[in-house]
């Protein structure tokens, strides 16, 4: 059968963060009069799909939204992620082979407690899809490739402590641009050791360094995890025109790239040189997930010969790839109790900062070190959002896979912080029924919604 | 009084229409090769017993351009196309294209220039393999139409002879393939149907007739016969078109109705939606060539009174194709038209052949024929609802690009399922039944198009595109480009300009009379931010008349 690739566009026309924000309504504008005017969606192997909308429930079961989902998420958000739920569903279904959401606003920021919009994001498209395809399909294995010049802090965040999903994240340094994290030793908690990659790369990057990371990195980690499914963060300020990324890559790179990740759905993530860059790159990377020849594919201004990398930059790039693999190859010597030091408890503090709206969140997180099953995940947060002020809560997040000991633990906990009176709200997210409760502490109200 | 007329491909059926009453109808089997005949028998046995004077409108839709498509009888045309960086467009790297230097991006700015040498080269070859009509089409021409003039003036120079279109007044929307395809059908049909258009205008001058002259289009709008000149591609399907807006016509005003057409193996099924038709998203496929001309919504399901019926094992199956006529009308197999005469639902054909070729296909099944025929006629009706039910999901699951339109809710089912066709009257209340609305079997259903063409609204439509950044904007229909003129230019001036091009476009067709209700389908404002500064701003902006009909006819024929 011929290969046919699913797209949902949404360019949400009517929506922005604000006028001149770079996440406006001008922003695919472009790459719509392009895929139009090049006659894609008439392709036998391109069919075209009206997003649907995400429920609450369904981004509960990624996200803790403080004080609840409708106070963060906004209905561009829900159909954003409702357009990855939809391709999700017609590749499961064998409709489609693979599928491309290309929309806006994007995700892959938002962390597993949200108190705000952070780098343009409010909630993660990608997570709310891994959610809803281990709770509908019982898929176990999910590996996320994020290909956007930021790090993917919030997918990292999120998946940080789960072993089943393997999230991995080329990006320009931290040292160089927002977010600041995506270091090679951020690797993930103890039960996910190694479930977590961070590549991060020097400014100057070309398409021929890219594609060394991804065929000497990327596929063999890959290979080695055998995903049942693969989703690609796509953001495309890796563009050489990019007016936040400091990358060289072009549009024949990103298709390239994307030939040889074959992820099942890729989801428009960042990128914001929307008349140089954007057009041609979405067009180039949709040609690639369906088959087609793409090598006609080029902007304006770029010629052969016109883009060189650094010897520096390639020796650098190689360095990291190197370090990464001989990590990879040692990562089953590493143990859960090496990881913890031998306690019961493995705990970070986090200090995560709200860009869009300027304020500051302070975290410690805890899972559960469990030999027998992924943990679960306590994460005490106080922030002092715009909207309702100073605000402490308890959210505690089960994974589908944990032991009995584990779920009775973490409902203990849930029970405490109840009666604990500095938690304004306490979250339960039980992933092993699919539940997802509130207690507000004002009226002592407990609500639940269930899938 | 109006008349209205469908040139079909075996007949030509006439009506005229007064007050909102049929006056009277006519069937005229087509002369072959003798359209003008065919015109003038229709004109004299409707018009029996009234003055040419007191005609004010005469509407024709027809399937000529349909057919010499379908059956490739057109002229062949030299292509000349700009397609720039973009996608591998194998389909036209063949020998009468000839591919040129030259590019035009998404805001209309240049990005290659146009080599005139290799414009002059391609004249010479084609020159040399007979060509005499030529196609100049480049990617975004709707956006800077520049390179398309330059190269058809070019041709135009070397070989003034030669007939030269242009793809952004063929094909103003944004697809590429598309606007080849419908630049080349428009170069290759013009001439042909100059004479459909005087053969037109010859019948109406023998019959003294001077009344206003349209032409059905697509969409279920009209256009004047002689702008019709320009765009004859324009003309593909209005038959069905008519037929829809007749059944329409024939239907109580502002309901929501399916409009069932059940033919001889194919039944046709078109939406109105609370007295709208739906158009369909795209252009219309015709013959194998993709075109930006955007059709009413019809969905064609391969059954019909015709279709042949087989017992295989204990289960019927019909086939979509027709091997002659129904077995009751001396055909060699048993049909759904069978199954209605042993059911008494028609009284089309002869009764014992009838049941002699159900009780054939229930011999092995053993099934009484009364049986035999239920099931078929069941078989019929299940097909038809779930394709009916499919045409409403694919509606609602039309691509949305604003929050707006996703939000929307888009249930709907239909309030009346409107029969046209031969077997109509056997199957509509079945399926009435099974989709909950109100069967309509309306009179005159079998000249349908004729009333439809005769109520259609003349129709017009402006999409402008103004981009102040730099100071141009665009009309799509017209193909028309040009500088900004007006300061301060904001929405309110854009909106303006816009009404001013469609009410100015009226008045020169000599339709100024339709402008009383401007709609504004879309109204669109990007800010153009550069290095946080806003530079610009794009105004999307479309105005039309109200399309659909007249008036509508009688009661409605509404069954109870
Ligand atoms: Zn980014
Ligand atoms: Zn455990």
């Amino acid at each position: 059968m011929k290969k046919r690739t699913g797209l949902v566009f949404f360019p949400a026309f009517d929506w922005s963060i604000a006028p001149i924000h770079p996440e406006r309504e001008e922003r695919l504008l472009y790459t719509r009069d392009q895929i139009f005017e090049e006659g894609v969606l008439d392709l036998p192997e391109i069919i075209e799909y009206r997003p649907q909308v995400a429920t609450p429930h369904e981004i509960a079961r990624a996200h803790f939204c403080v004080p609840g989902v409708d106070d963060q998420v906004l209905v561009a958000h829900r159909i954003a992620a409702g357009a990855a739920i939809r391709l999700s569903d017609r590749i499961m279904s064998g409709e489609i082979n693979n599928g491309f959401a290309i929309v806006r606003p994007p995700g892959h920021h938002a962390m597993r407690v949200v108190h705000g919009n952070r780098g343009f994001c409010s909630i993660n498209n990608e997570a709310v899809v891994v959610e809803h395809l281990r709770r509908t399909y019982g898929i176990k294995r999910i590996a996320i490739v994020d290909t956007d010049v930021h790090h993917g802090d919030g997918t990292q965040d999120i998946y940080y402590h789960d072993p089943d999903v393997l999230f991995i994240s080329f990006h320009q340094d931290g040292r160089t641009i927002f977010p600041g994290t995506g270091f090679t030793d951020e690797l993930g908690g103890p039960t996910a050791y190694a479930a977590t990659i961070n590549i991060p790369l020097p400014p100057g990057v070309t398409d021929s360094s890219l594609l060394y990371v991804i065929d000497n990195l990327v596929l063999p980690i890959l290979k080695d995890f055998e995903p049942e499914f693969v989703i690609n963060s796509a953001g495309q300020d890796n563009h050489f025109t990019d007016p936040l990324g400091s990358m060289l890559i072009t549009a024949q790179g990103y298709a390239r790239m994307t030939e040889k990740l074959k992820p099942d759905l890729a989801v428009l993530e960042g990128g914001y040189a929307i008349e140089s860059a954007l057009p041609y790159v979405n067009l180039a990377i949709l040609l690639a997930l369906a088959g087609r020849d793409y090598s006609y594919v080029t902007e304006p201004g770029n010629h052969p010969g016109k883009i060189v990398e650094n010897s520096q930059v390639t020796n650098y790039v190689h360095q990291v790839v190197d370090q990464l693999q001989q990590m990879w190859d040692k990562r089953k010597d590493v143990t859960v109790s090496q990881l913890c030091g031998g306690s019961k408890y493995y705990q970070r503090h986090k200090n995560i900062f709200y860009d869009t709206e300027y304020f500051e969140e302070k975290q410690l997180e805890k899972v559960r070190a469990c030999v027998s099953c992924p943990g679960y995940v306590l994460i005490d947060s106080h922030a002092a959002q715009p909207k309702i002020g100073r605000c402490r809560v308890m959210a505690i997040s089960i994974h589908n896979r944990c032991c009995k000991n584990c779920i009775a633990e973490a409902w203990e906990a849930y029970y405490e912080a109840k009666k604990d009176y500095r938690y304004s709200y306490v979250y339960l997210q039980d992933k092993t029924d699919d539940t997802f409760i509130t207690f507000r502490r004002d009226d002592q109200k407990e609500w639940r919604t269930e899938g | 009084m109006y008349i209205g007329i469908d040139v079909g491909g075996t007949c030509t059926d006439a009506v005229l229409l007064s007050e909102g009453k049929v006056r009277s109808t006519a069937k005229i089997y087509n002369t072959p090769n003798n359209l003008l005949t065919s015109l003038v028998q229709a004109l004299d046995s409707v018009m029996k017993g009234v003055s040419a004077g007191d005609i004010e409108r005469v509407v024709l839709s027809t399937t000529m351009i349909t057919n010499l498509i379908v059956e490739r009888k057109y002229d062949p045309v030299g292509l000349l196309i700009m397609p720039g960086p973009g996608r591998k467009l194998e389909h036209y790297r063949n020998a009468d294209v000839h591919i040129l230097s030259g590019a035009i991006d998404y805001r209309g700015r240049e990005i290659i220039p146009v080599n005139e040498e290799e414009v002059l080269q391609a004249i010479k070859e084609f020159d040399a393999k007979g060509y005499n009509k030529v196609a100049v089409v480049g990617k975004f021409s709707p956006r800077n139409n520049r390179h398309e003039l330059q190269v058809a003036e070019l041709v135009k120079k070397h070989k003034p002879h030669w007939q030269v279109e242009m793809g952004h007044r063929a094909g103003g929307q944004l697809n590429f393939p598309r606007r080849v395809d419908t630049t080349v059908l428009t170069c290759a049909t013009k001439e042909k149907y100059r004479y459909f258009v005087q053969s037109v205008n010859e019948a109406l001058k023998k019959r003294d007739i001077k009344a206003q002259v349209f032409i059905m289009k697509a969409d279920g709008g009209t256009m004047t016969l002689e702008s019709s000149e320009q765009s004859p591609v324009e003309t593909i399907f209005s038959g069905p078109a008519a037929s829809t807006l007749g059944a329409q016509a024939l239907t109580a005003a502002g309901e929501t109705s399916l409009v069932v057409d059940i033919g001889g193996t194919t039944t046709d099924l078109a939406l109105i939606l609370s007295g709208k038709p739906l158009l369909s998203s795209k252009g219309v496929m015709v013959g194998d060539k993709l075109t930006q001309v955007r059709t009413l919504a019809v969905k064609s399901v391969p059954v019909g009174g015709d279709s042949v019926v087989e017992m295989v094992g204990k289960e019927l199956i019909i086939y979509s194709e027709r091997m002659g006529q129904p077995y009751c009308l001396g055909g060699p197999f048993p049909t759904p038209t069978d199954a209605l005469n042993v059911m008494g639902l028609t009284r089309l054909g002869d009764k014992d052949r009838a049941w002699e070729a159900m009780s054939r296909l229930g011999k092995w099944a053993n099934m009484s024929p009364v049986e035999v025929a239920k099931n078929i006629i069941n078989l019929v009706v299940d097909t038809i609802v779930k394709e009916i039910e499919n045409m409403f999901l694919e509606w609602e699951q039309e691509p949305a690009y604003r929050i707006w339109e996703v939000m929307q809710k888009r249930r709907v089912r239909p309030q009346n399922v409107v029969g046209v066709g031969g077997g109509a009257a056997g199957f509509v209340p079945q399926i009435a039944i099974r989709i909950g609305g109100t069967p309509v079997l309306p009179p005159y259903a079998s000249v349908a198009n004729a009333i439809g063409a005769a109520v259609a609204r003349p129709t017009l439509q402006v999409t402008m595109r103004a981009d102040t950044e730099q100071n141009i904007f665009s009309i799509e229909e017209d193909g028309y480009q040009g500088k900004i003129n007006r300061s301060p230019f904001g929405f309110e001036q854009a909106l303006d300009l816009a009404k001013e091009w469609l009410i100015n476009k009226a008045s020169r067709m000599n339709i100024g009379d339709q402008m009383q209700d401007v709609e504004i389908t879309r109204r669109e404002v990007f800010n153009i931010v550069r290095d946080l500064k806003t530079t610009g701003k794009i105004y999307d902006i479309c105005v039309q008349t109200p399309r659909g009909i007249q008036w509508h006819i009688g009661a409605g024929g509404k069954l109870i």
